[in-house]
């Protein structure tokens, strides 16, 4: 009979064998770089039919592999079936929405490719339409990556529309308006937003919007006029009240504080009590 | 009658009870719904709801395992045992017979239910989850599904060898989550006789994917308080009509 100490020693043994084995053969290749090739995946359905009755374990063990695998950056062909993963996920748990969020921002910051998380993004709010974030993040995507502002306003009106959106989405759509160059729209959505707001901070917000479009307008109107002066006169008006005199302006127009603008007549330039630099391209 | 049925209720828990397997796979499902954690920790967003989905997912894999494997072998070995002649002998009807037999095994899934759920909500709350009422429905519809399996291991039980019970029941728990692809399947389909087959198997096999809320437990999606309703009316009306096969079966099997 074989002593019970021997077959201990003999098991630890076989253990450390086999431990020290798989540890060998585990070094001979990339796990991976093996992982780098999927020859098919069924579709969404058949995987609800594969899972019988566990459709969101599947889907989550799905989801948490693809993880995995496109946070390898090493894996030149990962993304070849990014847009079917993600389908396929989406496909068997609809209202699962970290696949839609994670899946765009892969699509975007991994695989670049704006179009394709657009689409995922799409899906996701044609399947949850209460939700706001599938449309805020395409609306983000469009004004970032593709610099489309009709799009990026579209979606975030979508967004904003939606119930317990957040109130900075309407200010975003307002933004878009403005920097496709809609300065009249965009100052009546502002106006809306400003006297709509439900806090210092939105009200504070719309406050430096409207600022500077009404100022970015009716500095454009002054500076025009005043060198309609100086060609009539061959000098610089010595106030701005100069241009009402000369029949150039009807009245003048002050900032949205109620400020008049600030003039130099050395110069003949106007400027506002505020500058900022927001609108950026 | 009551006192019969009671009896082999309470002898049939008793004899599960002391199954080595019953704890072993009770003691599988806590530790995979455990486990869970683990897989949580890999995905992105809202762990909750993986820890959740693979919890349940485990609870549920294994709670069928000890249906299937508790009810495939009572009235089996009972009869291959040839105790069955003991308890027949006595005033026992054959129909007591299994009446008590499902009786005792509901308990038993309900034990084994009771304990893997509670360990479960335990841990949900510790992780920072909460009570959910939800998950109290998702286990009562899962102790809804457990019964018709054990109602259908018991019919298989009663004539047929524990393999071919195993295999018969875990096919119709798999057909059973599936039947909506039978729908589909009838849409394609050409032929009026097949067309009428399909149908037929439809509303023949059990829809086990009405007790499946999974999703909606999980995702926190709009559940009906109908779709609640129906579930349990299957329930009430599939599980006697299995047991009355079972017992027809049963009343013409000729003991040698």
């Amino acid at each position: 009979m074989i002593p019970g100490r021997l077959l201990a020693a003999g098991c630890l043994a076989g253990l450390l064998l086999t431990a020290g084995m798989q540890n060998r053969y585990d070094a001979t290749f990339d796990y991976f770089a093996e992982r780098g090739t999927f020859v098919a995946l069924p579709s969404g359905k058949a995987l609800k039919v594969l899972s019988f009755g566990y459709s969101n374990l599947a889907a989550d063990l799905l989801f948490i592999w693809s993880i995995q695998f496109y946070s390898t950056p090493y894996l030149t062909n990962r993304f070849d079936f990014l847009e079917k993963v993600y389908d396929t996920i989406t496909d068997i748990t609809p209202q699962y929405k970290e696949p839609y969020i994670i899946g765009s921002l892969i699509m975007v910051y991994e695989a670049r490719d704006i179009p394709m998380a657009l689409r995922l993004l799409d899906k996701g709010s044609r399947h949850n339409p209460d939700e706001w974030f599938f449309d805020h993040d395409a609306g983000y995507y469009c004004y970032k990556f593709l610099k489309d502002f009709t799009k990026a306003e579209f979606y975030y009106n979508r967004a904003a529309a939606k119930p317990d959106a957040p109130t900075f989405i309407k200010r975003l759509g307002a933004h878009m308006v403005y920097l496709h160059d809609d300065p009249k729209v965009a100052y009546q959505m502002w106006l809306d937003i400003y006297n709509h707001a439900r806090d210092t901070l939105e009200k504070d917000a719309a406050f430096n919007h409207l600022y500077q479009i009404k100022a970015q307008n009716d500095l454009a109107l002054l500076k025009e006029r005043i060198g309609m002066f100086r060609n009539r006169f061959r000098r610089w008006p010595d106030h701005l009240s100069e241009l009402l005199g000369a029949g150039l302006l009807p009245s003048l127009p002050s900032d949205f504080a109620g400020s008049d603008y600030l003039y130099d007549p050395e110069q003949g330039t106007v400027s506002a009590a505020r500058v900022f630099r927001w609108k950026r391209h | 009658m009551k006192m019969k049925i009671k009896a082999i209720a309470v002898n049939t828990f008793k004899e599960s009870a002391r199954n080595k397997m019953f704890y072993l796979l009770v003691f599988f499902g806590i530790l995979f719904a455990l486990s869970s954690k683990l897989i949580s920790f890999l995905t992105l967003g809202d762990a909750m709801k993986v820890l959740k989905d693979t919890g349940l997912a485990a609870i549920n894999f294994f709670c069928i395992l000890i249906a299937i494997f508790t009810g495939i072998n009572l009235v089996y070995k009972e009869i291959e045992k040839k105790t069955v002649f003991n308890i027949l002998s006595k005033p026992v009807s054959r129909d007591q017979f299994i009446i008590g037999k499902f009786l005792g095994l509901a308990l038993t899934m309900l034990t084994a239910l009771a304990a893997m759920a509670g360990i479960f909500f335990l841990f949900v709350l510790v992780n920072g989850g909460g009570f959910d009422l939800m998950i109290l429905l998702y286990f009562f519809m899962l102790f809804l599904e457990l019964l018709v399996i054990v109602a259908l291991s018991l019919l298989f039980s009663s004539f047929t060898t524990p393999i071919l019970s195993f295999i018969f029941t875990v096919s119709l728990y798999l057909i059973g989550h599936i039947m909506w692809t039978f729908n589909e399947f009838k849409m394609i389909l050409r032929d009026p006789f097949w067309k009428y087959f399909t149908q037929v198997l439809y509303y023949l096999l059990p829809n086990l994917d009405k007790f499946n809320i999974k999703n909606e437990v999980v995702l926190n999606t709009p559940l009906s308080p109908w779709t609640i309703l129906f579930s349990v009316l299957y329930a009430l009306a599939y599980i006697p009509a299995l047991l009355a096969v079972t017992i027809l079966i049963f009343r013409k099997r000729d003991f040698q």
